[in-house]
């Protein structure tokens, strides 16, 4: 059940058995994993997959409606079942969330200055005054000017509105920041800005992050380790680099296999994609076995149709699928046969 | 790829402007796309892409310009004489839901251009509905849902087999698969690969992912603050 | 009023085309009221010649003399200007009946309405308060029923009640008259506690939908305490309501004038309700324009506010508010509701109304009358059944109306949003009074007033609906096969925004019998002996200490009629997808309305699973 932790740090997170439902809908369904301290651990999955209800379940914040049970532990803190003083203590000074980018991630009523001064007189007793001045200096340090203070949210680009959530969310130097699709809807110039933000400032307070996304390209780019999730459980677990070498569920083979950055150049002559068939499970209606046997190549009528697969853990990796010692050197080709 | 030729292009925008208020979206854009050829249009958000794709499709009416379709100048016919010219340029949408009614199921959706253009036939309709869910790779039973019923994948197929059910010989594809989850970008895209190579259609392939573009188009185009700067 | 005009205009920029219909209006509506004498098709010369010496003979010479004397003869236009140039020099005219100045009693019944509007609007805040503060401490849930049944009550009734609670069985306060500040606390709470209901209601509604923004999650990840953010989310919720608060100033004005009759105030509400019976129009247009100003200074003192709150840099920014979350009363409740009125109904049909039997006057409930009898010895349930089937008949009649109303005007986006706003600045009561005194008191002429104020909120529906669609993809698309734009009207457009539409028009039903029987309480609807709900009420004041069931009757049924205005509401709510409130400040999100107007075309399995996806809050790109 355990992921092993990279020899070289501490454990600041540890998720255990997580589950999430909505009434009987259960929407993530037994997840565990571990965030070291100082890594950047991508999160990635589909719509549906239940990545943005982990992400909140981490900080421990779960929507209404939402039961959770498992552990979720920072440090000697259990956030699961934990009274909410217990968790809000937590919420700026140990975790904080980047949410996803949208006009309405800051509040359109108030200058962005007066949001983040909000945040400092709420941890720190100090003045008005002085609160709006450091405020004015968590966002020079982003690069928003501080003649910019005034403005309001809808006055900002996407981009700077996104630089000042992450100005906001690394006030009281977190150790743990939550970034939920941080640059979903932005441009790849704009996005690679915020994400080389985000890395650097969590990088120079020795802040762990946990990105989710459904950007492989991002998660090459800036994670240390993944954790792939298809509907709702764990499929694959690993150092980025070994799970883009050599990936060792079919679901992530299929994934990395599809996207053009696999094949560059038209020239081979291979204009067919690999493609996953199918689409994802909707939670509601969950096939009996593996969730993703009825997508996948590999498989067989019994076993995959009836059990769902447990994690397992080998040389650092983790990964739940019957059969993935079978997935051949090239896992290309079994989805180029599925067209 | 095999069609490219140098024959007239099916396509030929030239020197299109669109204004929105006082500021020029699109500027003075020329390009043009021949059968069977796919021309890729790349840029950041709110460069006028949408925009190009909009004025080609005469549904927002350019500024000043020329597009010539098929040999004809689209931007000086009225819309009377225009209307039966525009089945045989179709649009793909970004938003899988939102290029059919939310109200109308799969099958009639599909059907409905037929009954536009004049052409249903009730006996060899439905049959015709039939194989248009099959080329693009849904069930019949497909056929019976409204779109919300779907997922996004399966919704942009449907709005592609209703493209199809028009017998057009250009799709404007605006950002065919960047609202769906990674894993069935791809299927989407080897359907367009498969449809262009089985009916010789051109395309207009608007995306602002770099390396699909590049992988998907013969040519590519980069688009930057209402200019085009070809390579 | 070139002022008013201009806050009004700036107060709301959806396009300059809206702010013309909306001085159209407002000029269509002043027009009215200069034109009462003539619309009234009455000879005004025999009102006056009656209440100056009722023995003399109406002859024609002393007729003419009178026409002379008030310029009558001279045609409409001109009575217009001689009315309009006369209001620039603030003469007001004279009154028909006691020949003096109209200017000072309007003045003397305006400052006894203020002082009792000052009042009510007190108690309406210490309501609000008393809803919003624990929806806020609890950071969520809503204002639930009790608010909303609240709004429900028409000031009407409520003043009913509380003079037979408060001033008759317990005696605490007095009845009657405007002596001292004990004479302001009853009409005061009958007129407040509605107001205050609806004020927490919008703000207590807005609260939680506000409170599950992406930037509260932001703001509570930040470390931000939960005081501060409560304090933020209100800040929020604010602006939006502004307008709606400064339609609850309106509504305090048409309120006031039942309430005064109800208490005999002295107010500028009771002096227009006089005026108008007892045709007295001079007097009448002075009121009404008083009351019409009232209206329209509060709209635009809250635009002003609303200007404030949003400072400069947001002017544009056309902010909406989340669609809140309507609370739901469990479907038994408007099926009980209606299942105990129809009952009643349909045994009181089967019954005479008329039947006056003098040996049975004023008795209690028995077998062989199961609600008593009235004044007359008439059977109370069996008017009551009666009573609804007109009362009822006349609201569905209205309700037709208003919805072809604004299926037609629907597509004609300014004209429904200028037309609305005026229509949000008049009260019922008002429009009735003004419809009354050009056509006399009557049920077509209740109708009529009910009519002209109800279709605007459904055309505005209508027209945002019109517009979302308009905007939708899918009609490039439909445009891109060729379809004509008759084939998009009449296959896309008009089924998209029918059905939600008539769904909203039927569940406004309701509300719009309780406005009948409002005016008919005021002697502005059904007249006697007709068995009318409103009438009924009124009739049985008279006797309210000897025979309270009488009266209890037709109060309890309007109670559950407006108990199922409120459970109805919330489906309606749902539908509008808060059209009312948000289609004017222009909505962000047209496609998410889309998509709420929509929702109703889905099977109940996939709004489950609709809701499922939404509740798993994973981002749809």
């Amino acid at each position: 059940m355990s992921t092993p932790s990279t020899p070289s740090t501490e454990v600041l997170l540890s998720v255990r058995d997580l589950r999430i439902s909505f009434g009987a809908v259960e929407a993530v369904r037994g997840l565990s994993f571990d965030v070291h301290e100082g890594e950047v651990l991508a999160v990635v999955g589909e719509s549906g997959a239940g990545k943005s209800l982990t992400a909140r379940a981490l900080l421990g914040m779960p929507p209404r409606g939402a039961t959770v049970t498992g552990s979720v532990r920072l440090g000697a803190d259990e956030l699961v079942d934990a009274p909410r003083s217990v968790r809000s203590a937590l919420w700026g000074r140990r975790v904080a969330l980047v949410p996803q980018d949208a006009l309405s991630a800051l509040s359109p009523v108030h200058q962005v200055a007066d949001q983040l001064a909000a945040a400092v007189r709420s941890v720190d007793r100090v003045s008005r005054k002085e609160a709006r001045a450091r405020a004015v200096a968590a966002l020079e340090e982003v690069g928003i000017a501080a003649d910019k203070a005034r403005a309001y949210p809808h006055e900002f680009s996407g981009g700077m509105r996104q630089r000042a959530v992450i100005a906001m969310a690394m006030l009281h130097q977190p150790d743990l920041v939550i970034a939920d699709e941080p640059t979903t809807a932005q441009d790849p110039e704009t996005q690679k800005q915020v994400l080389d933000l985000l890395a650097t400032r969590t990088g120079a307070a020795g802040a762990s992050l946990v990105l989710v996304t459904h950007d492989l390209a991002t998660v090459r780019e800036h994670a240390d380790r993944m954790v792939v999730m298809y509907a709702g459980r764990l499929v694959e677990a690993g150092p980025v680099g070994e799970v883009f070498a050599r990936p060792r569920a079919p679901y992530t083979a299929g994934l990395l296999a599809s996207v053009p950055e696999a094949h560059p150049v038209r020239s081979t002559g291979l204009r067919r994609l690999p493609a996953i068939a199918g689409a994802p499970p909707v939670p509601t209606d969950l096939p009996p076995g593996c969730a993703f046997a009825p997508r996948c190549p590999l498989t067989d009528a019994t076993r995959c149709r009836t059990e769902q697969p447990e994690p397992e853990t080998h040389d650092g990796r983790t990964v739940a699928c019957h059969r993935w010692r079978e997935l051949p050197d090239n896992p290309a080709e079994l989805f180029l046969e599925t067209v | 790829m095999s069609h490219v030729s140098d024959v007239n292009p099916l396509l030929d925008v030239r020197d299109l402007v669109v204004r929105h208020g006082t500021r020029t979206v699109v500027d003075h854009v020329s390009f043009d796309i021949s059968p069977g050829e796919t021309l890729g249009l790349i840029g950041p958000s709110g460069c006028g892409k949408s925009s190009t794709a909009m004025a080609v499709l005469q549904l927002r009416r350019p500024d000043s310009g020329e597009v010539w379709f098929d040999g004809q100048e689209l931007t000086a016919m009225d819309e009377r004489r225009l209307r039966p010219l525009r089945q045989t340029m179709q649009p793909v949408f970004q938003d899988p839901y939102g290029s059919l009614s939310p109200r109308h199921r799969i099958r009639d959706a599909i059907a409905e251009p037929l009954h536009v253009q004049g052409s249903w036939d009730r006996t060899t309709g439905p049959a015709r509905v039939a194989e248009l869910l099959e080329r693009v790779g849904l069930d019949p039973t497909h056929g019976d849902r409204r779109p919300h019923e779907l997922s996004g994948g399966q919704c942009q197929r449907a709005g592609i087999a209703r493209a199809l059910a028009c017998e057009p010989k250009l799709l404007i594809l605006d950002e065919p698969v960047s609202a769906l989850d990674p894993s069935l970008r791809a299927g989407i895209l080897n359907l367009l690969a498969e449809l262009q190579e089985r009916l010789g259609l051109g395309y207009l392939f608007i995306c602002h992912d770099r390396a699909l573009v590049r992988h998907f188009c013969d040519r590519v185009a980069e688009m930057r603050d209402g200019r085009l700067s070809s390579s | 009023m070139t002022l008013v005009a201009r806050l009004l205009k700036a107060a709301r920029t959806p396009g300059s085309r809206a702010g013309l219909t909306r001085l159209g209006c407002l000029a269509a509506v002043l027009a009215t009221v200069g034109l009462l004498p003539w619309l009234s098709g009455r000879d005004p010369a025999l009102t006056v010649l009656r209440a100056r010496s009722a023995e003399q003979e109406a002859t024609e010479e002393a007729l003419d003399a009178i026409r002379e004397d008030l310029g009558l003869g001279a045609g409409p236009l001109s009575l217009l200007g001689n009315w309009a140039s006369g209001l620039l020099r603030g003469d007001f005219g004279t009154s028909w009946v006691s020949g003096t100045d109209v200017l000072p009693s309007v003045v003397a019944g305006l400052q006894v309405s203020l002082s009792l509007m000052g009042a009510a609007l007190g108690v309406a805040l210490l309501v609000a308060c008393a809803l919003v503060a624990p929806v806020l401490v609890r950071a969520r849930g809503s204002a639930g029923s009790l608010a909303a049944m609240l709004v429900a009550l028409p000031e009407f009734l409520l003043a009913t009640l509380a003079l037979l609670v408060g001033g008759v069985w317990l005696g605490w306060l007095p009845t009657s008259g405007w002596v001292g500040p004990q004479y302001m606390v009853l009409p005061a709470l009958a007129l407040g506690i509605p107001a205050g209901g609806l004020l927490g209601r919008l703000v207590a509604d807005a609260l939680p939908a506000v409170l599950e923004e992406r930037w509260v999650e932001l703001w509570r990840g930040a470390g931000v305490s939960q005081a501060r953010i409560s304090a933020a989310a209100l800040r929020r919720v604010l602006p939006p309501l502004v307008p709606q608060f400064g339609m609850v100033a309106v509504g305090l004005t048409g309120g006031a004038v039942a309430v005064e009759v109800v208490f005999a105030v002295p107010g500028i509400g009771r002096t227009a309700l006089g005026a108008a019976k007892s045709q007295d129009l001079p007097l009448l247009q002075g009121s009404v324009l008083a009351l019409l100003t009232l209206g329209l200074v509060a709209g635009a003192l809250a635009a002003l506010v609303r200007r404030r709150l949003l400072g400069p840099a947001l002017r544009d920014a056309g902010l909406t508010l989340p669609a809140a979350r309507p609370v739901r009363a469990h479907p038994a409740v408007p099926v009980a509701l209606g299942a105990v009125l129809l009952t009643c109904i349909g045994w009181g049909l089967l019954r005479d109304p008329y039947a006056v039997d003098t040996t049975a006057r004023l008795q209690a409930p028995s077998w062989a009358y199961p609600l008593g009898t009235d004044g007359l010895g008439r059977d109370v349930l069996a008017r009551l059944g009666h009573g609804a089937a007109s009362t009822v008949g006349t609201a569905a009649a209205v309700c037709l109306v208003s919805l072809l109303l604004a299926l037609a005007l629907g597509f004609l986006p300014s004209v429904a949003a200028g037309s609305s706003d005026i229509a949000n600045a008049l009260p019922p009561v008002i429009v009735g009074i003004l419809v009354a005194a050009a056509a006399g008191p009557g049920t077509g002429g209740a109708a009529l007033a009910v009519a002209l104020i109800s279709w605007p909120p459904l055309a505005a529906h209508a027209a945002a609906l019109v517009q979302e669609v308009r905007a939708s993809t899918f009609l490039h698309a439909q445009r891109a096969i060729g379809a004509t734009p008759f084939w998009i009207l009449t296959r896309h457009v008009l089924p998209s925004v029918t059905a939600p539409v008539a769904r909203h028009a039927i569940l406004r039903l309701p509300g719009i019998a309780l406005a009948l029987a409002s005016l008919g309480f005021l002697g502005l609807g059904a007249q006697p002996p007709a068995p009318e709900w409103g009438l009924l009420l009124d009739e049985s004041r008279a006797y309210v200490e000897r025979a309270p069931w009488a009266a209890l009757a037709p109060a309890v049924a309007l109670a559950v009629m407006a108990g199922l205005a409120v459970s109805l509401a919330a489906y309606a709510e749902r539908d509008a997808g808060g059209a009312g409130g948000t289609a004017r400040t222009g909505s962000a999100s047209g496609r998410g309305r889309f998509a709420v107007a929509f929702a109703s075309f889905r099977s109940p399995k996939e709004s489950a699973q609709g809701s499922v996806k939404e509740s798993l809050k994973e981002p749809v790109r």
